[in-house]
């Protein structure tokens, strides 16, 4: 199948909420920004849910409001990332791969990421990830060699630094969007954040 | 992790009493209950009195969730002198052993303290949690079934097991412990709201209806339960657009749900006023209603 792109806010974001809620499973959606067709680009995540995924209210309201957001900001969601509480196990959950399904209906290419908590490290060479596509209706590993996560290292370099600085503490996802609903799980304060260490001033690239 | 302290120029007393009330509220806050209870110990350890064998435990299990085994073991020797042949004491080394993934030797801790003391339910608890790590939710559930069996009043075991359950998809079990928990813990209105979201999960008209009055229920109990508020407006909606439902039933759903709309616009409303942040989840929320609104007539 297609190549797909992950940018570097999209697994920032996603890194995270995976080391906010280090006890917890979490899980987000994938979005693109980019038109339909040809190679996909994960452009941004909405990260969900860090407690009771399996369990359908929450996660149909999220799905819901995040498809509004979506179409009113031209993007669209591409696919569904989870980071399960015990790292050593990075498969996906039956839950996963029933929203997977779901998010596959209207996006043909959808991809499912599953974040290998066991692998996470500073010093990953390599993005501590998994990722499925969807054929013949079953999710299988796709081709490691159609997944492009340009500046790998900048990446890293940026989630570290806002590990070490405390900064992930500044996410919102769903679940803490529902617990004081003046909290933005669109997280612009963080999107803007990552923005500043990526400049070329900051002497990152 | 950075060694600057999240709480610097903190006096004794503030130090002191923060831990305190992290203790009373059974908070899991570990970087900060490190940060604190380091330099209380260090700088202030003479002055706690009988304090500072509570405040040694607090810091010596917050030192083992943030991999800092060299606190947790500076702890934990000043706890095994003061205390040679406690089984409290023995539990930390337990938990020490599990921090660092020597499941089986853990285990066996457990064990000799339960040959010992065959009621001592922390030591039950915590193999009950090896099985959780090692990922074998069938056991530990079904350890877990057995220890209430013993144990029926303990609630926090009560809902480690729906949370198990609701893991494994087992949403009937589940319900049957929030159930347990609902009637021994009336006016939480958690509860209540957890019993709704899972009667939701398992779908169709009956359970649908109840999951609407536990939402009212837990909406009753706490009117600021977003989730609870969430939850009524989407059930109503969802048995309001049933085929299934006649005609009175239709419009008292829609009028639930009108009303669960409203009280959502109006949060939402309120909570915009003055943060620029979160005018995009107050515009997709309007609009989702909206959208829902077409569906139900």
């Amino acid at each position: 199948m297609g190549e797909i792109e992950l940018s570097c806010r999209a697994y920032v974001k996603m890194h995270l909420h995976a080391c906010l809620f280090p006890r917890c499973s979490v899980n987000g959606l994938l979005l693109s920004s980019g038109a339909p067709g040809g190679a996909v680009c994960v452009t941004d995540c909405v990260p969900l849910l860090h407690s009771h995924l399996s369990l359908a209210p929450i996660t149909q309201l999220a799905l819901t409001q995040v498809d509004v957001w979506c179409s009113q900001t031209q993007q669209r969601i591409v696919g569904y990332y989870q980071a399960n509480a015990c790292a050593s196990d990075s498969s996906p959950t039956p839950c996963a791969l029933k929203i997977a399904d779901k998010i596959s209906e209207q996006c043909s290419n959808a991809v499912l990421l599953m974040i290998d908590g066991g692998k996470m490290s500073p010093h990953d060479r390599v993005p501590p990830i998994v990722m499925y596509e969807r054929k013949d209706s079953k999710w299988i590993l796709k081709d490691k060699h159609t997944i492009m996560l340009r500046q790998w290292e900048e990446t890293r370099l940026i989630a570290n630094q806002m590990l070490d600085s405390g900064d992930h503490a500044l996410l919102v996802d769903f679940d803490s969007h529902l617990d004081d609903i003046t909290k933005d799980w669109t997280n612009q304060k963080v999107n803007n954040k990552i923005l500043e260490l990526a400049s070329p001033a900051n002497g990152n690239v | 992790f950075n060694s600057i302290s999240i709480f610097p120029f903190l006096s004794f007393t503030e130090m002191r009493d923060k831990l305190r009330k992290w203790r009373e509220d059974n908070c899991r806050n570990s970087e900060q209950i490190v940060d604190v209870g380091e330099e209380l110990i260090s700088d202030h350890g003479s002055k706690l009195g009988d304090d500072v064998w509570i405040i040694y435990e607090q810091v010596m299990i917050a030192a083992l969730d943030c991999s800092r085994d060299d606190l947790a073991m500076t702890c934990l020797q000043e706890l095994r002198k003061q205390f040679p042949d406690s089984h409290r004491v023995k539990r930390l080394s337990g938990m020490r052993l599990e921090a660092l993934e020597r499941y089986d030797e853990a285990t066996k801790y457990y064990e000799a303290i339960l040959q010992d003391d065959p009621t001592n339910t922390a030591a039950r608890k915590r193999k009950i949690s090896i099985l959780k790590a090692q990922g074998k939710p069938a056991e530990a559930i079904r350890e877990l079934n057995e220890y209430l069996e013993q144990f029926v009043g303990d609630q926090e075991a009560w809902h480690e097991l729906s949370e198990l359950y609701i893991n494994e998809h087992d949403y009937g079990k589940a319900a049957f412990c929030l159930e347990e928990l609902m009637m021994t813990n009336p006016h939480n209105h958690l509860y209540c709201e957890q019993y709704a979201e899972v009667k939701y999960t398992q779908g169709g008209l009956d359970n649908l209806e109840l999951s609407r009055k536990y939402f009212a229920q837990a909406l009753r109990l706490n009117n600021r339960n977003m989730r609870a508020l969430f939850g009524l407006y989407m059930s109503a909606s969802h048995i309001a657009a049933s085929p299934k439902v006649g005609a009175k039933v239709k419009k008292d759903n829609i009028k639930y749900a009108a009303w669960a709309a409203n009280q959502i616009n109006r949060a939402y409303k309120l909570a915009g006023r003055g943060t620029k942040e979160n005018k995009c989840s107050v515009k997709a929320v309007e609009e989702m209603l909206e959208s829902m609104q077409i569906t139900m007539s």
